[in-house]
């Protein structure tokens, strides 16, 4: 199947949910859907499409929204789902009851964005330390790296 | 009654630091739980604050065996942000350096797994061919490790005459070495009764899990971005996705077997083709924003970048999934219903030591299946009461 065959098909079957699909190159396919549409589109592209390998999640920080592009592979083709969340209200849905393996990229996402990913089966902090500061997200644009003043135990006050 | 049994993070047998929390009922594993992150070094955001340039290195520097498959993948996401396209040579070289690396690691991990499999001879044979290829690469790039053959724009070092000479002459020595151990891997009795079995991923949970690489293609699943979306010269290259059905490390071993030689017939497809011209072309430093998705099937399976760039020098947003991160899921599911001695096996890199593990000693009563942690000073305690009432006493006391 070609890419122009999978547009004409996405943009039959998934109708209204789609904002916006674009083919920068070959074998490349970027749609975007609102957020509240991210389940059944997903569940659409598994069952309808064959996209049953979810690549992985990336999180961008656009200051105003989090971007947030689900990257599927499947038939030769790499289709990724963009949809954005507002930054003062990052709330969205888990997709791991439609695709179990994504459990550990989206406990990735709340560890690094602060997203707070809803329904999530294991909700515990995968990359960051226990001791991290609560608050504390790397990759939001905003957050710069501070190096801990260092204290010598037992050394000068 | 169940225990947790924790292996790591730091572990005299872990070569990486990595936490796994092993529920187990007598010696059958009921549930596994990672922590990740104690090797977390923030590498993507260092990236935003790095130029084009700066970040081949810095790519490079994430993995020490598969350094060339980071570096690649970013490369050649740039030079579509940068929009300059290589020269046939330079992508040929880049490939070659590739299935050179692939062949280096595939042998490691042979090593490794025969290693774990108490097959002690079988690591030391694929150990020494492995020299073979670390020397390949050093002459070709100058390095063992770390290539830094790639640039922007193509490759950094040609080939001569002597160089490809030596890569044909090399390969009939390794070509000749793999046949031998297809044939120990797949016949020799003992290896093969440790292996079979071990650790099984079915299909159908290996695509739910979203397994890649090996891993997935010995569950059936004939997934190689190398046939899928073709990158570099790879669609005019010759060779075939190799898989297995048996979905257990048996199957893992066969299918890097296979693909060590499918490597083999790639890098001689190579050598006899390598088209002459220039290697590399001039980069421009900024790139007009845009944004794409870099694939490249590494060894361990596929690396996927995500790359923004917005105009200036640096990238806005670098997103890397190495395939490790991508396999943890279905680590956790092959492990499920193992038994404790599989661990090793099924973790064949990472190979942990069980009886070094626990720091604290966990009595379990036998009747009532209470638990409770004592300290070594209690125990030794409860030695010398136990002692006590025995018939046999002390006759003399220190000092003598």
């Amino acid at each position: 199947m070609t890419d122009a065959d999978i547009i004409e098909r996405l943009k039959g079957e998934l109708g209204e949910k789609v904002l916006e699909i674009t083919n920068p190159s070959v074998r490349r396919i970027f749609i975007k859907i609102p957020s509240s549409q991210l389940i059944p589109a997903v569940t659409a592209l598994r069952d309808r499409f064959g996209f049953k390998y979810l690549a992985t999640i990336s999180g961008l920080d656009k200051g105003e929204t989090f971007e947030l592009i689900y990257h599927f592979g499947g038939e030769g083709i790499n289709l990724n789902l963009r949809t954005e969340i507002p930054r003062n209200d990052p709330h969205i849905e888990s997709v791991t009851p439609v695709i179990p393996g994504a459990i550990l990229y989206e406990r990735e996402l709340q560890d690094m964005f602060g997203i707070v990913v809803d329904h999530i089966p294991d909700h515990r902090p995968l990359l960051m330390p226990d001791d991290w500061p609560a608050g504390n997200y790397p990759l939001r644009k905003d957050w710069k790296f501070e190096r801990p003043e260092e204290i010598i135990p037992g050394g000068k006050k | 009654m169940k225990f947790q049994i924790p292996i790591g993070p730091q572990h005299p047998a872990l070569k990486e630091p990595i936490s796994l929390r092993m529920t187990v009922e007598g010696e059958v594993i009921r549930d596994a739980d990672l922590r990740l992150g104690y090797n977390h070094r923030g590498v993507e955001k260092l990236a935003e604050e790095k130029t084009w340039i700066q970040n081949i290195y810095l790519m490079e520097r994430i993995c020490g065996i598969c350094s060339h498959s980071h570096a690649t993948c970013f490369v050649q996401g740039a030079e579509k942000l940068l929009e300059i396209e290589p020269p046939k040579r330079g992508l040929y070289i880049r490939i070659l350096v590739a299935e050179l690396e692939r062949v280096h690691s595939h042998l490691l991990w042979l090593g490794v797994a025969g290693h774990e499999a108490g097959f002690d001879s079988f690591f030391m044979y694929t150990w020494r061919d492995r020299e073979v290829v670390m020397d390949l690469l050093e002459m070709i790039s100058g390095n063992r490790v770390h290539y830094a053959i790639n640039a922007l724009g193509g490759v950094r070092r040609d080939l001569d005459e002597g160089q490809r000479n030596k890569i044909l002459d090399s390969l009939d020595l390794l070509r000749k070495r793999t046949e031998y151990y297809l044939m120990i891997g797949a016949n020799e009795p003992s290896f093969v009764a440790r292996l079979a079995g071990v650790g099984y991923l079915s299909k159908e949970s290996a695509i739910d899990l979203c397994a890649v690489g090996p891993t997935a293609r010995a569950s059936g699943i004939a997934q190689d971005v190398r046939k899928d979306d073709p990158y570099a010269v790879y669609d005019e290259i010759p060779f075939e996705v190799c898989t297995a059905d048996t979905c257990d490390v048996l199957g893992r071993t066969v299918v890097r077997i296979k693909e060590l030689i499918q490597s083999y017939n790639i890098i001689e497809f190579l050598m006899k083709n390598l088209p002459p011209g220039e290697i590399s072309v001039r980069a421009p430093r900024r790139a007009k924003p845009n944004e794409v998705v870099s694939r490249y099937e590494a060894p361990r399976g596929e690396n996927i970048h995500y790359i923004k760039s917005n105009g200036s020098d640096k990238p806005e947003r670098l997103k890397v999934r190495a395939p490790t991160l991508a396999n943890y899921a279905a680590t956790v599911e092959m492990l499920k219903k193992g038994f404790i001695a599989d661990i090793p096996l099924i973790f064949a890199a990472i190979d942990p030591c069980i009886c070094c593990a626990e720091r604290t000693v966990e009595l379990v009563d036998g009747r009532t299946g209470e638990e409770r942690v004592v300290r070594l000073s209690d125990l030794r305690k409860t030695a010398n009461e136990r002692r006590a009432p025995s018939p046999l006493k002390r006759i003399w006391t220190w000092p003598l």
